[in-house]
């Protein structure tokens, strides 16, 4: 009896080969292991990009095509420009990124890399190989969490434009953020021009939380602006400044014409559309930006 | 690299927990939430022990090399700790034997004659000539005994020296070969951080008349604890008296300490931590506790008592008392130290098989007493791991069992002074006189291999702090006759004792427990 109740209380809580568990306050500590970069290099080799054309070319432009009725204005200015550059966008909803790669003119749109949230996208494995093969995403780090070294020089130094949205993240209510240095700085260093582009309409076409455009075919806009080119000497802030006057004025282009939005930003009156004028958690902040865009009325496909 | 000490904190992956309990010991499922006081791991033992101990004598801090104190002509008296540690003994060689032949070859060399070689024994029963053989080895026993290596005699008046009086006017009288010697030297293994300093000749070759200066219940009252010397009044009085020993005597002090290898490797289990058991550990804890428990108890004890500890010695160092003691103390914490965050409301302690004082002996009710409320309580640094009031449990069989030759007089305190009281300061004052001196028990402790009469006195003192500062004791598995005469209560299992707790913790007590041996000393914050 004896025996058997010593065995009973010897391998209680032991598995059959005789292992405890070690007890919580006995494990050692462990640092926690450094972030693994998921490798991307295989999404921008010929296969992918031929996998990737057929994709966005067969799938996602058209089907984007279809569910909003896209505007597309300004892509003349980029027609004399040579990559590689950094577009630089507002960023409101999952719809951006296909409405400008789907805009973006053909000479440029070839190597366009996109830089995607490291935390959001590159979480995990599939989610990262689908970003990566769709988009040609790289992941970007934007809470410096982890010590991920940037490929965006690397990439830039390759010939591949890239696809930034400086706010960091997809706007809440439809308005913007202040503009982060990372797209500015970069290229101040690498000496490589910005394409502005404002997006409008894409929180009311598919906002936050939604994970498929409203119905109706919302109409989005998607105004490039003139290329900058950083001054002999700017800083990155400066740079960034100016970047940010052209979003604005972008941006103000859809309410007051291209002409009133120039006369607008002459006369200092415009500013970075934060929707300061609404009172922060304001219901009207919202109600504003979802508002339709109203524009021309859509074409009737027959005329009676 | 050995990991250093830590308290477990009892969840549901917590395997059954080893708890001593005398000649035996058996895994025990602590309450969900107790923490768990382990010692650092092993240190590793120093490698060349011989280069180690040649370095040390020649090195010493704070005094010439050895070699220059030694001289033609010369009374040299080399006076080494008793059998009371380290326990369990270590194996042999002995570290002290390893030292003394040492020191001996540098007398040798230097022309020194006159030496002699005493065990400070105190008050301590003598040592037999197996026990003192295998302390210092076969070659300086068959040199020196029976004449030039002995034991201490506390009882032999005409060979004992007063040194002087402290300024507290506390006696100080060793023995008189050590106090006329022109060079002592004492070689010391500290166990714990009580021992070893200005203990070593102020108590070890020190009379009653010295020792109840700080052998009694007011001096332990305020020691606490005493392995913690800055707060212990028993060490303050140790100080004084080794100042007086220091202006008066030629001191070489050789210390040492050792690591927590208590247990051989068959029983290499009782070293580790359980969750870390392989199957083979399991294997020998059972086949071990099986043929422990089914073992008569004479064959038992004989098993236990043969057992010797594979410690490695992990400092030694020479010269000046003071100094060297400063170093020893440091190893001895970096072994035994473990922080605590605070006491709690209950205090399990699994006591082993041996004390100081029954090596090659029983292990009776009074050493279970001394050993749990006195060495096992004590084992703390700022404040115990139980609160003012708390309830201490005990793991141990208290049998009512005495061993004849060497604990006479603990036979009659425990038959005659504990049946009419338990409270040390009402022993002190009413018994104390009549035990020291009582003629019988002189002559069996000068003549046979008995304690001396006042030593069950002692042991009682030495709880007298953890039992005015404790609300309940209770023994699992203890003898109740045995454990009631001593003003304690019994209970046959961890439950039972945590229910009879309740009135003085409530019924979810916070519980410490402190996983010794190996010694493990709680820094309790």
């Amino acid at each position: 009896m004896g025996l058997i109740r010593d065995v009973k209380v010897l391998t209680g809580g032991r598995d059959w080969r005789g292992r405890s568990r070690t007890p919580r306050s006995a494990a050692a500590h462990e640092p926690p292991e450094p972030p693994r970069e998921f490798p991307t290099g295989w999404a921008r080799t010929q296969v992918a990009q031929a996998a990737r054309r057929v994709l966005q070319r067969g799938v996602l432009t058209p089907l984007t095509w279809s569910q909003t009725r896209p505007e597309v204005q300004g892509r003349e200015r980029l027609d004399a420009l040579k990559g590689p550059v950094v577009f630089v966008a507002n960023h409101s909803s999952h719809l951006d990124t296909p409405l400008i790669l789907g805009s973006i003119p053909q000479h440029l749109g070839k190597r366009v890399a996109v830089g995607a949230a490291a935390d959001y996208f590159f979480d995990a494995r599939w989610r990262a190989a689908v970003t990566a093969l769709v988009f040609n995403a790289f992941p970007v780090e934007r809470h410096r969490s982890r010590r991920l070294r940037s490929l965006a020089p690397y990439l830039l130094a390759k010939g591949w434009s890239l696809l930034l949205f400086p706010e960091g993240t997809r706007s809440e209510d439809g308005w913007m953020s202040p503009l982060r240095l990372g797209a500015a700085h970069l290229c101040v260093t690498q000496g490589v021009p910005i394409v502005p582009i404002a997006l409008r309409g894409t929180y009311a076409a598919m906002p936050r939380g939604r994970n498929w455009p409203v119905p109706g075919r919302a109409r989005v806009v998607v105004r490039y602006g003139t290329p900058l080119h950083p001054a002999e000497g700017e800083g990155a802030r400066a740079f960034n400044a100016r970047v940010g006057e052209s979003i604005t004025q972008l941006w103000a282009e859809e309410d007051l014409g291209w002409y009133g939005s120039l006369r607008a930003q002459a006369r200092g009156e415009l500013a970075l559309p934060r929707g300061q004028q609404f009172p922060a958690a304001s219901w009207r902040r919202t109600w504003e930006s979802t508002r339709p865009l109203v524009g021309r009325a859509p074409r009737r496909a027959w005329r009676s | 690299m050995s990991r250093p000490g830590f308290v477990l904190e009892v969840d549901e992956r917590t395997p059954a927990l080893l708890m001593h309990e005398g000649e035996g010991f058996r895994l025990e499922k602590l309450p969900l939430g107790s923490r768990v006081i382990y010692p650092p791991e092993s240190l590793p033992g120093l490698r060349d022990l011989d280069a180690q101990i040649r370095h040390a004598l020649a090195n010493p801090l704070g005094r010439e090399p050895l070699h220059e104190l030694l001289r033609p002509g010369m009374r040299l008296t080399i006076v080494f700790d008793d059998l009371s540690i380290p326990l369990p003994p270590m194996r042999t060689p002995d570290i002290r034997q390893r030292i003394i032949e040492q020191v001996l070859e540098l007398a040798a060399a230097n022309g020194v004659d006159d030496v002699e070689l005493i065990a400070g024994n105190a008050l301590h029963r003598r040592m037999t000539p197996a026990e003192l053989k295998r302390t210092v080895g076969e070659r300086v026993f068959r040199s020196f005994f029976p004449h030039h290596l002995r034991n201490h005699d506390a009882e032999d008046k005409a060979n004992l020296a007063e040194i002087g009086t402290t300024r507290h006017g506390e006696v100080v009288e060793i023995n008189k070969r050590a106090a006329e010697s022109d060079l002592i030297v004492y070689v010391n293994v500290s166990l714990t951080a009580m021992s070893g300093g200005p203990k070593s000749v102020s108590v070890g070759l020190a009379s009653y008349r010295s020792l109840k200066h700080h052998h009694n219940v007011h001096t332990l009252r305020h020691s606490k604890s005493f392995n913690d010397p800055p707060n212990s009044a028993m060490h303050h009085s140790y100080n004084r008296m080794a100042g007086l020993l220091g202006d008066n005597l030629n001191i070489f002090q050789i210390e040492t300490t050792l690591n927590n290898e208590t247990f051989p490797d068959y029983v290499g289990f009782l070293n580790k931590r359980e969750w870390e058991w392989n199957l083979k550990d399991q294997a020998a804890y059972l086949a071990f506790k099986r043929a422990n428990d089914l073992a008569p108890p004479k064959h038992r004890r004989q098993i236990w008592h043969r057992t010797a500890a594979p410690y490695g010695v992990t400092s030694v160092t020479a010269g000046d008392p003071i100094q060297v003691h400063e170093v020893t103390t440091r190893h001895v914490l970096r072994q035994q130290l473990t922080e605590v965050d605070g006491p709690a409301d209950v205090g399990i302690f699994g006591l082993p098989y041996i004390c100081p004082y029954n090596v090659n002996s029983i292990m009776n009710p009074i050493l279970v007493m001394s050993l749990g409320l006195g060495y096992f309580f004590n084992l703390y640094r700022g404040q115990p791991i139980v609160r003012p009031g708390g309830v201490a449990i005990y793991y141990h069989p208290v049998r009512n069992e005495f061993h004849p030759v060497h604990h006479p007089s603990y036979i009659d305190f425990f038959e005659e002074v504990l049946a009419e009281t338990t409270d040390p300061v009402a022993i002190e004052t009413k018994f104390e006189e009549q035990f020291a001196t009582d003629p019988w028990y002189i002559h069996l402790y000068r003549n046979s291999y008995a304690y001396h009469g006042v030593h069950p006195l002692y042991m009682w003192y030495w709880g007298a702090h953890a039992m005015e500062h404790l609300g309940d004791v209770i023994f699992v598995g203890g003898n109740r006759k045995t454990t009631q005469r001593m003003g304690f209560r019994s209970a046959s299992t961890l439950d039972d004792a945590l229910e009879m707790a309740r009135e003085r913790v409530g019924s979810s007590p916070s519980i410490n427990y402190l996983h010794a041996p190996p010694l493990t000393m709680a820094d309790v914050r």
